[in-house]
């Protein structure tokens, strides 16, 4: 199962917290900035698939009954679109390859809400986010892989809220368009 | 809020304006959110506050029923007078001034440098805000509670508000409540009890959307108690008409199931029938089988039935996701039923070869390798075929180029394999050897994991190689960001500190290139993995122990030793991970139980120790301190076979170098043991006579040592102590006899004292130590007549109060000395260890010609001695080519050679291949030019030390008994501490589906257990029950009594508020509870409705309850 999802950006800040086992605010945030080290190190061209980090190392390697060991979390799955990390802690029940096509239909569905999502988007609908998430995850379980139903269960639930239309720095101003939906995703 | 923040503006305007603030007062001022009511509908308001942030006291004049929109203009002393410009109704100025999230997350961004401050801030305003009876504005607060929280910002307290925020009957509004929930409890989280109500009737409600949030978040907060209570109203969901609601209702109750197995019960029966329905929704069978392989693989034998279905779904579903888990299902299925392997071959054969999913094909591999297909060889073409396949695919994606996941899933699946099929997973070596070489780190460790595995004699030189060529090149790497590590390593995710662009669209990244780097984790991995691999099968696949000690040289040096020796114990408090062993030591030690085990190189062992030692004496560079973990092993090896060092004096001065207080005790106390060892060497030579420079040269060397020893007497650990003082005072003896010894002149031939050439050498004789079994101590039979609680002397305390009183005797320096110089009637002549006697000499010991590039990972002093020794060791031999010139046997060919090729060749560089003269299927695989014939099997004289244990052997029962103990304890270890984010499913294991009547032994001790608990928390319900029921008849008794004078328990604050009258909590209380009683009465339909925001007004008073006692009652002003 999924025992976690995490979203932050390039400085290590989180966007989106999930664990699906309650967990100490404060060894959460260990566990974020670890991974974060982890995720910031990678050199280019590495794969989408974390080293255990050592919050979650110390008991992951211990070879115990397998039975346990399906229990524990020892798969972490990341992947970097532009300014945001997205990774997924589960358990190795969970198929690698089809984590990252899980990571791809979030995002997609993400980008179909907002149209054409930024890291701004998140930031200030950090609650979309979650409805968004909770529609394709429930209790560490995958409920929902197709896109169109993803977009539609949030839908369902209200109108998602636009980015404000006069944020951005130094009044850069964010209503340009971005252009082009996803271009660069290598399709898997 | 509203309030406040006018109030704060303006303190902020006219800062220069007003007088009494001496100092600029900040923005941002907090004043109780209290005051805001006054503004909401009651009088005007005019009253002091004092401002929580500064301390200034503020005044506030509510004046909306003004016309004017001008500021006051009096400024009185101390006071800030503020006229509200305009009349605002309560709802438009709260929505007008509460700060929303955006606000927040605007604010955070404008309060760059001082986020800390800005967020204590945000989280007081919260606080209050929270507390308020506005639903709008509670919401809004926990929604920024919640974002904060994921900063890290502890929002347990409000777990009570949570719950209000939950039963807002406004569905945006208890969204935020439910996503506080999720986001914020714990199972410890007391108001979970008064959750069950709202769930349950949230459960049950009309609208679809508003009934999944329950179901959601029932996940999260889920305990038995309340899975037990819940799961009534779950059941029924099962069938809603909304497949959204179906499906989510089912992994619900999965999670249900996990903490409470009782739910499977009725909840199976009705999954299946939805599982078997045909005219189901796709995503809702999708989710079904999700779930069902959640449950396969902890009880398969239940999913045996359903097989068919399952098979179905396979062959015909379109779903990649869902055919994912079916295929992992099955893989768990057909060790239980071989006959279903049959039936999957076909399907599954189908799919690898036409799948375009990726992930699905190697799914397929990974199942058939899993499931035991490969194995189940009953008509060999079939699993042949397949078996090939496989393999075949799983290389070609490590082959792949450009796609490092594929490597990574496909080391995944070999790991797999090479638990049941090693040699399937052996063919594929060369492959695997590159992945080491990867730059990805996850990539290396998987590899890494892979080459344990398949270890042997053949390759274990060759790979050992490549690692330890990883570590030597990825050295000074680390030395350099070894400064930078730190900064990135505690990055602290307080707020947004982005200057990056945020607005850039969301697009995949491969990440900007960087250097690889190894981390010291990695490397620590690495070195143990490298001695986990040579030390295997207790030295089995190790040919070539020269080359060992070598590289265990050489690891010590590379080993990172900063930060094992400073982090060790600040890692080791945090968390006792694995990597907190001083893998230096570990290292250390394997040169030790070479050392020990094997007596062949013991000799070469000590010299490597002795020289490890002295260079670091005479470097002053070096990096290793008296603490570094490896000398304890190191100092013990010299000490122990002080006779096969070569320079005794220069061990000594290095051991006496390291032997100061600094170092920590653990390591001196090795130390101190040394020195006497060797000391005992140098000075104890009984054949040389007592010449006058011997007896300075002695009295000089015992002057030294006592001189090291003697700050240590004062050492704060006891075991230093004992050991300096001991040997200082043994030392002194030794130097005062070798004063009173005369020296033998040309006339009179005169012996070395006794006491140094046998009394103290004897202290270290006798038995060779070998190493010892695990858990051979606790065979030693106890003696039958050994009492240990008989006293051994029954008159001690008379015997102590005699020391006490009697005289102290100095005792005459003549009996000692007798006693000393009288020779032990046994002494062994010299402490020269058996080994040295029986060892083979070491010069013969054979080396292997394989590692011919070890200048790749050795450093350059241990190859020119290698080189040294090789030529030393061949110089008799007619077929040894020797690559310099000067070695004085250089062949004519040598010559030739090197006139055609230039003098730049390096004969030694020259990878030469083993060459395999003997055995079965020995072939010819030499390139290059075979240097020397290796004499053949010669290694097989290098005889290895079993570990000793007591009894007949390891088969001994007692012995099992202790290792199975020692196992036990490993295994149990885990179920006590489980590992972070683990969800704990051991219970559904023994839970059978089928639920037939008969239950288990197993099954009814959890009834019983599970039916305690119940009880347990029925109890706990029925006294929080009473207690709120108490509460509530103080309550209505009180306000029987007077009705304008309400009597409320006042709540109970962290900061004590100023009883000056001026507290308008109780107000805000009563006002509270009226509200509810008008509501109750207008909608008298809604029954829930009134018991809920009872509840929540009891909450508080449940709190005090249990927490402490206080003056209940307090009247109102």
């Amino acid at each position: 199962m999924i025992n976690a999802v995490l979203v932050f950006n390039n400085a290590g800040q989180p966007r989106l917290t999930k664990f699906y086992t309650q967990l100490e605010t404060s060894v959460q945030q260990r566990l974020i900035s670890e991974i974060f080290t982890l995720v910031s190190n990678r050199p280019s061209g590495s794969c989408n698939f974390l080293p255990l980090p050592p919050l979650l190392a110390s008991s992951g390697t211990s070879h115990t009954s397998s039975s346990e060991h399906n229990d524990t979390p020892s798969l972490v799955t990341y992947r970097h679109y532009a300014t945001l990390y997205f990774i997924i802690i589960s358990t190795s029940t969970e198929s690698p390859l089809a984590l990252i096509d899980l990571i791809q239909v979030y995002v997609e569905a993400l980008d179909r809400l907002f149209e054409n999502v930024c890291e701004l988007d998140l930031i200030f609908n950090f609650e979309t986010l979650h409805t968004t998430l909770s529609e394709m995850i429930v209790g560490g379980v995958v409920i929902e892989t197709q896109l169109e139903k993803v977009v539609e269960g949030v839908k369902a639930q209200g109108k998602v809220a636009k980015r404000p239309v006069n944020e951005g720095r130094g009044g850069g101003g964010l209503g340009m368009s971005m252009g082009g939906n996803f271009v660069g995703w290598a399709g898997r | 809020m509203g309030l406040k923040e006018v109030v704060c503006r303006i303190a902020t305007a006219r800062v220069n304006l007003v007088k009494p603030f001496r100092q600029p007062v900040r923005d941002n001022h907090v004043v109780p959110s209290s005051t805001r009511r006054g503004v909401g509908g009651g009088p005007h308001v005019k009253s002091r506050f004092t401002c929580d942030h500064c301390n200034r006291t503020l005044r506030i004049i509510c004046a909306f029923c003004y016309a004017t929109t001008n500021l006051s203009k009096s400024t009185q002393k101390g006071f800030v007078n503020v006229e509200f410009p305009n009349h605002v109704d309560r709802i438009s100025q709260s929505a007008r001034f509460e700060k929303s999230l955006y606000d927040l997350i605007r604010g955070l961004r404008n309060h760059k440098g001082n986020e800390k401050e800005y967020i204590q801030n945000s989280l007081k305003e919260c606080r209050a805000e929270i507390k308020g009876s506005d639903m709008d504005l509670k919401a809004t607060a926990l929604l920024k509670l919640v974002y904060l929280e994921m900063f890290g910002h502890d929002m347990s307290w409000a777990s009570f508000h949570v719950l209000e925020v939950m039963s807002s009957p406004k569905y945006l509004q208890k969204r935020v409540g439910y996503l506080g929930a999720v986001q914020s409890f714990r199972p410890d989280t007391e108001v979970l009890m008064l959750a069950t109500n709202l769930l349950k009737k949230d459960i049950t409600s009309t609208s679809a959307i508003n009934m999944s949030l329950p179901i959601i978040t029932l996940p999260h907060i889920i305990t038995p108690s309340l899975a037990l209570s819940v799961l009534s109203d779950l059941l029924p969901r099962l069938t809603h008409s909304h497949p959204t609601i179906r499906k989510k209702t089912i992994v619900t109750l999965y999670r249900l199931a996990l903490v409470y197995p009782e739910t499977l019960r009725p909840a199976w029966p009705k999954i299946k029938d939805r599982l078997m329905d045909e005219g189901e929704d796709p995503s809702v069978t999708a989710a079904i089988v999700n779930v069902v392989c959640e449950l396969g693989w902890r009880r398969p034998h239940d999913f045996l039935p359903l097989a068919p279905r399952l098979f179905e779904l396979l062959v015909d579903g379109g779903n990649n996701w869902m055919a994912i888990k079916l295929i992992k299902l099955f893989a768990t299925l057909t060790p239980l039923e071989p006959r279903l392997v049959k039936k999957l071959l076909p399907p599954l054969t189908n799919i690898i070869k036409t799948t375009p999913a990726m992930s699905l094909l190697y799914e397929c591999i990974n199942g058939i390798i899993q499931g035991g297909i490969l194995g189940s060889n009953d008509d060999s073409a079939d699993g042949e075929e397949i078996a090939t396949l496989c393999v075949s695919k799983l290389r070609g994606m490590i082959m792949v180029e450009g796609d490092p996941n594929l490597k990574y899933v496909a080391l995944l699946a070999f790991n797999k394999i090479v638990v049941t099929h090693p040699y399937l997973v052996a063919q594929q070596e060369d492959v695997i050897m590159e992945c080491i070489d990867s730059s990805d780190i996850s990539i290396r460790l998987r590899a890494l994991d892979l080459v344990v595995g398949m270890v042997s004699s053949e390759n274990l030189v060759s790979i050992v190689g490549r690692l330890m060529r990883q570590l030597r090149n990825a050295r000074s790497q680390t030395l350099e960001e070894a400064n930078e590590r730190p900064v990135s390593g505690v990055i602290e995710p307080i707020a947004d500190s982005d200057d990056e662009t945020p607005e850039v669209t969301i697009r995949p990244d491969r990440g900007a290139s960087q250097e690889p780097l190894l981390p010291d984790d990695y490397k620590i991995d690495v070195i143990s993995r490298i001695l986990e691999m040579c030390a295997s099968n207790n030295y089995g696949n190790l040919e070539d122990f020269d080359w060992y000690i070598d590289i265990l040289i050489q690891l010590i040096r590379s080993a990172p030793l900063a930060k094992s020796a400073s982090g060790a114990e600040e890692r080791g408090s945090r968390d006792n991970s694995s990597s907190s062993l001083d893998i230096s030591e570990k290292i250390g030690d394997e040169l030790r139980n070479v050392a020990v085990k094997v007596r062949a190189v013991r000799a070469s062992a000590t010299h490597a120790a002795e020289n490890f030692l002295i260079t670091m004496y005479n470097d002053n560079s070096s990096p290793f301190s008296p603490a570094t973990g490896a000398l304890k092993p190191l100092a013990w090896i010299v000490g122990e076979y002080a006779s096969s060092l070569e320079s005794p004096d220069g061990t000594l001065t290095a051991l006496l170098h390291i032997t100061r207080s600094s170092a920590p005790a653990e390591c001196i106390i090795l130390y101190l043991q040394a020195l006497p060892k060797i000391f005992a060497l140098v000075a104890g030579d009984d054949r040389a006579s007592w010449t006058p420079e011997r007896k300075t040269m002695s009295s000089l060397l015992m002057a030294r040592i006592i001189h090291a020893l003697e700050p240590l007497a004062m050492h704060p650990d006891l075991e230093v102590q004992e050991r300096a003082v001991e040997f200082a005072e043994l030392l002194k003896l030794a130097a005062e006899a070798s004063a009173g010894q005369d020296v033998s002149s040309d006339e009179v031939e005169q012996g070395a004292p006794l006491l140094l050439t046998q009394a103290i050498p004897s202290l270290f004789s006798g038995q060779e130590l070998n190493s010892v079994a695990i858990g051979a101590q606790r065979n030693v039979p106890i003696p039958a007549g050994l009492d240990l609680d008989e006293p051994i002397n029954a008159n001690l305390s008379s015997l102590l109060r005699a020391v006490d009183s009697a005289l102290f005797d100095e005792p005459d320096g003549d009996e000692f000395e007798t006693y000393y110089y009288r020779a032990p009637p046994s002494a062994p002549s010299v402490s020269e260890p058996a080994a040295n006697r029986l060892g083979g000499p070491s010069e013969e010991a054979v080396q292997s010609y394989q590692h011919g590039s070890e200048e790749s990972y050795l450093d350059p002093d241990i190859v020119a001695r290698r080189r040294a020794e090789r030529l030393e060791r061949n110089k008799d031999d007619p077929f040894y080519i020797a690559p310099v010139e000067s070695s004085g046997t250089s062949t004519p060919l040598h010559n030739i050679l090197q006139s055609n090729n230039g003098p730049d060749l390096d004969l030694d560089a020259i990878p030469i291949m083993q060459l395999k003269l003997d055995g079965p299927g020995s072939e010819m695989t030499g390139q290059g030019l075979p240097k020397k014939r290796k004499p053949p099997k010669a290694h097989q004289r290098i005889q290895v030390a079993a570990d000793e244990t007591l009894g007949s052997g390891s088969t001994t029962p007692k012995f099992d008994d202790s290792e199975n103990s020692f196992e036990g304890a490993q295994r149990a270890r885990p179920k006590g501490k489980q590992s972070l984010l683990q969800v704990d499913s051991s219970h559904i294991g023994a839970f059978s589906l089928e639920g037939d009547g008969s239950a288990t032994g197993i099954d009814f001790e959890r009834q019983q257990r599970e039916e305690a608990e119940m009880a347990k928390a029925m109890k706990e319900v029925d006294r929080l029950r009473l207690e709120m029921q108490r509460a509530n008849e103080r309550i209505q008794a009180a306000q029987g009594v007077s009705l304008e004078g309400t009597v409320v328990k006042k709540k109970t604050k962290k900061k004590a508020k100023p009883v000056e009258g001026e507290s308008v909590e109780p107000v805000k209380k009563k006002k509270a509870k009226k509200a509810v009683i008008d509501e109750g009465q207008g909608e008298a339909s809604n029954v829930a409705e009134v018991v809920k925001p009872k509840k929540k007004k009891k909450k508080p008073k449940v709190d005090q309850v249990n927490d402490q006692p206080e003056t209940l009652v307090q009247p109102n002003e």
